[in-house]
């Protein structure tokens, strides 16, 4: 009965009531949704690799190097020479190495110069591998491997030629028309940046860059290059839409191509790479194999331990997560807050209300309970509100967290951290509810039935 | 019906007290008349009488029970149970229909709501058939409170007073707000009311134009002096 009647009040003050629970709802979805990400982040990050001992680039620091080596966020401004990569690859306890080459995108989408050893070794989340979603790894230098949303988000299939950019970015410097590359594998999602990246092998990096110019040194001296490129080809611009128009075409025909190529040399003359993996036959060479690295005479390198590094990562990261759940919380407590303005100012004139109750027999306790469900109402309406715009946020911003950050978002049910946090707003609520509760607890002691307006 | 001795009642921090009430009898049935000016006291033997005010000296008897002997939430039940009460105006909840509004009289009341179903009526017919007798057509009970003319809200009032038949209704200036015809039309809706089962009526007012209606008129100051009623 009480439920009913706190009910029935609630909605005779709907639009104050519903402005409360807007501020309410949107409070929660935005601690909801600032919670998840940091989560989903984290493990997203935590994700991407995994069962490497060391990453080696060229002396850089820590997070930097484990930033654009794994996560392809930022650049990696200097390169490792390839004698080195094979010194180090020979020392004792090395059981795997991979070799990197970043610098060159398709469509936005990063490639990534490698070798065979990349398909076999490389291991993500729980010391998972990679998995192929149809074909098989590239046997050569015009063979490329697609990442999981590569092939989903530009429609390419196994078979189907396509043209690597030079540089970074959407509006690429030049195309490398020249050679074209055929998928010859897609890999299977894997919720990292692997599926943003399409893998080739290093010898077609090579050629791509080789072939009208031979500018060995090519990450040191990129943007040299692409200003030369600019304008040894001005004059050849037409000529340029012909061909690529051409290639459309072409594409279009020759969609299934002939994938019966033998493994042949993926390395060619490779000069240069951004970085390595390496993983050890037991981790106790890590540390060992590791500072011969940083003190390795023939360039400056530096090894970092993926794990330690990414913890590093997040104790610098720690501040800030801090600082926006704490702003987080502030909205959510402004917004209770501002259910008890409202409660507040309307208990005065709900004065005459709670006499008509008082007079029909209403206990003081009954009209506490009467406005604390009131309260109670609007926090689990809101936090309800708010649960609902998190999902539909979650929903529309899955795709483009994923594409932008790689940060893959589980549209799951509510964890058990969530919930708690949820039963702390709504216990909250109900605490700040009891404070007009009360209040209206002694007026209808103090006032009994008299009317006071 | 209603009998009061010796009752004394201190505001605290005030030191002569508000009321001083030798002796008071209502009978049942009776329709009494009580006025005096503002600040006499009125308010507050209201308050003593349907027991939202402690009792500090002397006894109310209220249908055979000691009222001022009960807890207070004792004593909220039996407000709930054997007084109704009609106020000066704006008596309805504005969210609640004008059947809900009456039926609230038995919310808190098991007796009252016992009354009803033993004379095998639902609260809603009880409800409608009370706001019938009391001029509120069955179009007029469906509408929003909010659209109901004064004298119309003090007859819902006045049936959430009456429902489940308690012992004593207690108006306080009920007709203060309507206009000389409607304001005796009301007064004599409540008598034929309150006649249907010999209720007892306490009708608070300084408008003493209204005494002739009575059976019996009692000025509070008169009555504070002490002469001896009854």
């Amino acid at each position: 009965m009480l439920i009913k009647l706190a009910w029935k009040s609630t909605l005779n003050r709907r639009a104050s009531v519903a402005l409360t629970l807007v501020t309410i709802a949107i409070s929660v979805m935005l601690l909801l949704s600032v919670e998840r990400v940091r989560q989903d982040a984290k493990s997203s990050f935590a994700n991407t690799i995994s069962g490497t001992d060391l990453i080696v680039g060229a002396r850089t620091g820590d997070i930097q190097l484990l930033l654009s080596s794994v996560f392809r966020i930022g650049h990696a401004n200097n390169a490792v020479q390839w004698q080195s990569y094979e010194y180090i690859k020979a020392q004792r306890g090395v059981a795997w190495s991979i070799p990197i080459s970043l610098g060159d995108s398709h469509k936005g989408f990063a490639v990534l110069g490698t070798d065979a050893s990349y398909f076999s070794h490389y291991q993500y989340a729980k010391k998972q591998h990679l998995t192929f979603a149809a074909g098989r790894p590239f046997h050569n230098g015009q063979e490329v491997v697609l990442g999981a949303m590569v092939a989903k988000k530009l429609g390419y299939q196994l078979g189907q030629k396509i043209v690597i950019s030079h540089g970074m970015g959407n509006t690429s410097f030049h195309h490398h028309d020249d050679n074209p590359l055929v998928i010859s594998g897609i890999l299977a999602a894997t919720g990292t940046p692997v599926d943003k990246t399409l893998h080739v092998p290093l010898s077609a990096i090579e050629s791509m860059h080789s072939t009208g110019h031979s500018k060995p040194s090519r990450i040191v001296a990129r943007k040299q290059d692409a200003t030369h490129h600019e304008h040894e080809h001005e004059h050849e611009h037409e000529h340029e839409h012909e061909h690529e128009h051409e290639h459309d075409s072409k594409n279009n025909n020759a969609l299934v191509h002939n994938l019966d190529s033998k493994p042949g040399d993926l390395i060619g003359s490779t000069k240069q790479i951004t970085a390595f993996l390496l993983g050890f036959e037991s981790p106790l060479y890590t540390l060992q194999v590791r500072r011969n690295i940083n003190q390795y005479k023939g360039e400056p390198l530096l090894a970092i331990m993926p794990g330690v590094t990414l913890r590093e990562l997040w104790e610098m990261l720690d501040i800030v997560e801090k600082i926006l759940l704490l702003i987080t919380l502030a909205v959510v407590l402004i917004s209770l807050l501002g259910m008890l303005t409202s409660l507040l100012a309307t208990l005065n004139q709900r004065r005459r209300e709670l006499a008509i109750l008082r007079s029909v027999g209403a206990r003081p306790w009954h009209i506490f309970t009467l406005l604390i469900s009131e309260a109670i109402f609007i926090t689990v309406l809101g936090c309800a509100f708010g649960v609902a715009l998190f999902y539909a946020l979650l929903i529309a911003a899955q795709s483009g967290l994923q594409s932008q950050f790689g940060v893959v978002l589980s549209i799951s049910a509510l964890s058990t951290y969530e919930l708690t946090l949820l039963s702390v707003i709504i216990g909250a609520g109900t605490l700040i509810g009891a404070i007009p509760a009360a209040r209206a607890y002694f007026y209808s002691l103090a006032d009994g039935m008299q009317i006071k307006t | 019906m209603l009998t009061i001795s010796k009752l004394q009642f201190t505001w605290p921090k005030s030191s002569p007290p508000v009321l001083t009430i030798p002796k008071l009898h209502i009978a049942r049935g009776e329709h009494v008349f009580l006025h005096g000016p503002s600040g006499s006291g009125k308010s507050t033997l209201l308050g003593l009488i349907a027991g939202t005010l402690d009792c500090q000296q002397g006894e109310i008897e209220i249908a055979g029970t000691n009222a001022s002997a009960l807890s207070r939430g004792q004593r909220d039940k039996f407000r709930a149970d054997h007084i109704g009460t009609i106020f000066q105006n704006f008596n309805l909840l504005p969210y609640l229909s004008p059947v809900e509004n009456v039926t609230l009289g038995c919310e808190f009341s098991k007796k009252r709501r016992q009354n009803i179903s033993s004379q095998n009526k639902s609260l809603e017919q009880e409800a409608k058939l009370l706001l019938s007798d009391l001029g509120i057509d069955e179009h007029t009970q469906q509408r929003s409170v909010a659209e109901l003319s004064i004298g119309q809200q003090q007859r819902v009032a006045a049936a959430r007073a009456f429902i489940g038949r308690p012992e004593i209704i207690i108006a306080d200036e009920p007709t203060s707000a309507l206009d000389a015809d409607s304001r005796d039309g009301f007064i004599k809706l409540l008598f034929s009311q309150a006649a249907v089962y010999s209720a007892s009526i306490l009708f608070v007012s300084h408008d003493k134009s209204l005494a002739p209606l009575f059976d019996r008129q009692i000025s509070l100051p008169d009555l504070q002096q002490g002469a001896p009623l009854c």
